[in-house]
């Protein structure tokens, strides 16, 4: 027969017993925990560099902001056409001699459809070209073959809506349509054979 | 020591995380910070200050201006203004949506209201709310704006009409953002106070211009010299007991005019990205110096 316990083992277990943190103390710690999840929920704007108060996240931010002045499609398309192409249409869009046919009151850009002009940045265009009843003999790299769709589509836009055109802006869906209609050409495309493509 | 290890850990785990926390995360985020764009101008802001004022910043740190002025505007909220630019071609149909939007308005004379543009339908509002009014204001041609305008006690002194951000201070160091408000807060001071005669006179004698001012007085800025053969063109224009004894004229010394090229070059009144504002420009505050020329 086992001997009955002692006293102080009886002791001994009864502590063992007993958590070594008590009950209550894990529960506040969960509650001030929950508490400061909140606190940080609603004031760090989870660390974004944009958001300052009153704006609790960069989504919030962005309902608040100003119905912007200048079209967002034509100010990109603005940045990427001086920061590339107007290096030989120069920013005023009138080209430079020897390097580039005017953009502004082209009637390739001016175009009701842009299909026809969206080729020329996609692919490039060479050989003898005939904008506002001057020839021009030049040779343009497939300058818009880097860009994204929504790039490409904003350059073209700015081009025809910027310096007195007046043409519908462009869509990326288009320029996609473009691209996947024709992954490649095999040198640019010249100015009859442009004009060969559906308007 | 038996926990000597443990203790070491611990404590460069609590070290490091700060370290990580308050040194690293902001660096990151913010040590390569660049100019901004304007939203509404899409000009770069901020512009580095001129040399002039350059120098005026350090005039700034040496006379311990920051002890008693602050450089960063709060805000507390935001709020919405719905506002119609043009009531369009039917007049009717506008009148209608306007009530409807604003139903306080039916009472209003409303041809008079449609003929006073641009015309606020409801002011101070949530986003939810202009939202939820921009649904109702449809009219033929009808133009509404949704007006953001930021709230808080700095706003409504006037200090500033937006939250300062870490990107108006990417030309400072240090940046001298101040902790105590014991003047007014200088963010925006060469927007309020653009007129540098002023500035030179407040800076000689603060009391002169703002009642009350509890600024001390910059007069070693100042120079009392006889006047030459020609007055020297930028003496200040003193009248009363401020004026120098006859023969004699005040001239800022280089320092003054830095001072005062620094002071005029705080302005951080461009809407960002980051805390957009459609809120009128206050007018410059009324600076009667005693010397408008």
């Amino acid at each position: 027969m086992n001997p009955e316990p002692t006293h102080s083992q009886q002791h001994t277990d009864a502590n063992a017993a007993e958590p070594a943190v008590p009950m209550w103390l894990i529960g506040l710690m969960m509650v001030l925990l929950l508490l400061g999840a909140i606190y940080f929920d609603n004031n760090s704007g989870w660390f974004d560099t944009n958001v300052y108060a009153p704006f609790h996240n960069t989504a919030e931010l962005e309902r608040y902001q100003l119905p912007s002045a200048g079209n967002e499609q034509v100010v990109l398309g603005k940045r990427l056409f001086e920061a590339n192409c107007a290096l030989c249409h120069n920013t005023d869009g009138m080209g430079k001699v020897g390097q580039a046919p005017p953009l502004a009151g082209s009637e390739w850009v001016n175009a009701k459809s842009s299909y026809r002009v969206t080729h020329i940045p996609q692919f490039g265009l060479m050989g003898p070209v005939t904008v506002k009843g001057q020839e021009y003999n030049l040779n343009m790299a497939p300058m818009g073959a880097q860009y994204t769709p929504d790039e490409l589509a904003a350059v073209l836009t700015y081009v025809r809506q910027a310096w007195g055109n007046n043409a519908p802006a462009v869509t990326a869906e288009q320029v996609s349509k473009v691209r996947s209609e024709l992954s490649s050409h095999p040198q640019q495309y010249t100015a009859d054979e442009l004009k060969k493509l559906p308007e | 020591m038996k926990y000597g290890p443990i203790v070491f850990l611990a404590a460069f785990f609590a070290l490091s995380t700060s370290w990580f926390g308050f040194v690293l995360k902001p660096q990151a985020d913010l040590g390569r910070a660049q100019q901004e764009t304007n939203v509404v101008s899409s000009l770069l802001y901020p512009q580095p200050r001129p040399g002039q004022a350059r120098q005026g910043a350090e005039v700034y740190r040496a006379d311990g201006c920051f002890y008693c002025h602050s450089q960063q505007v709060g805000q507390t909220g935001v709020a919405c203004d719905v506002v119609m630019t043009s009531p369009g071609t039917n007049l009717t149909a506008a009148a209608e949506a306007v009530v409807k939007a604003n139903p306080m308005l039916a009472s209003a004379n409303l041809t008079e209201f449609l003929s006073k543009l641009p015309a606020t339908v409801l002011k101070n509002i949530t986003r939810d709310q202009a939202d939820a009014a921009l649904k109702l204001l449809k009219a033929p041609d009808m133009k509404v704006e949704v007006h953001i305008v930021p709230t808080g006690p700095d706003i409504t002194r006037g200090w500033g009409r937006r939250h300062n951000v870490a990107a108006d201070y990417v030309y400072d160091w240090p940046v001298m953002l101040g902790s105590q408000r014991v003047g007014p807060d200088l963010a925006n001071v060469g927007a309020r106070l653009p007129d540098a005669n002023w500035q030179l006179l407040h800076l000689y004698s603060p009391q002169a211009q703002v009642k009350g001012s509890t600024m001390p007085s910059f007069r070693f800025l100042f120079e009392t010299r006889k006047i030459g053969r020609v007055p020297a063109t930028d003496a200040l224009q003193l009248t009363g007991d401020q004026a120098p004894p006859a023969g004699y004229e005040v001239v800022p010394k280089p320092e003054a005019h830095e001072l005062v090229a620094y002071l005029l070059s705080l302005n951080s009144d461009a809407p960002l990205y980051e805390e957009p504002f459609t809120t009128p420009a206050p007018p410059p505050a009324q600076t009667n110096s005693i010397a408008a020329k």
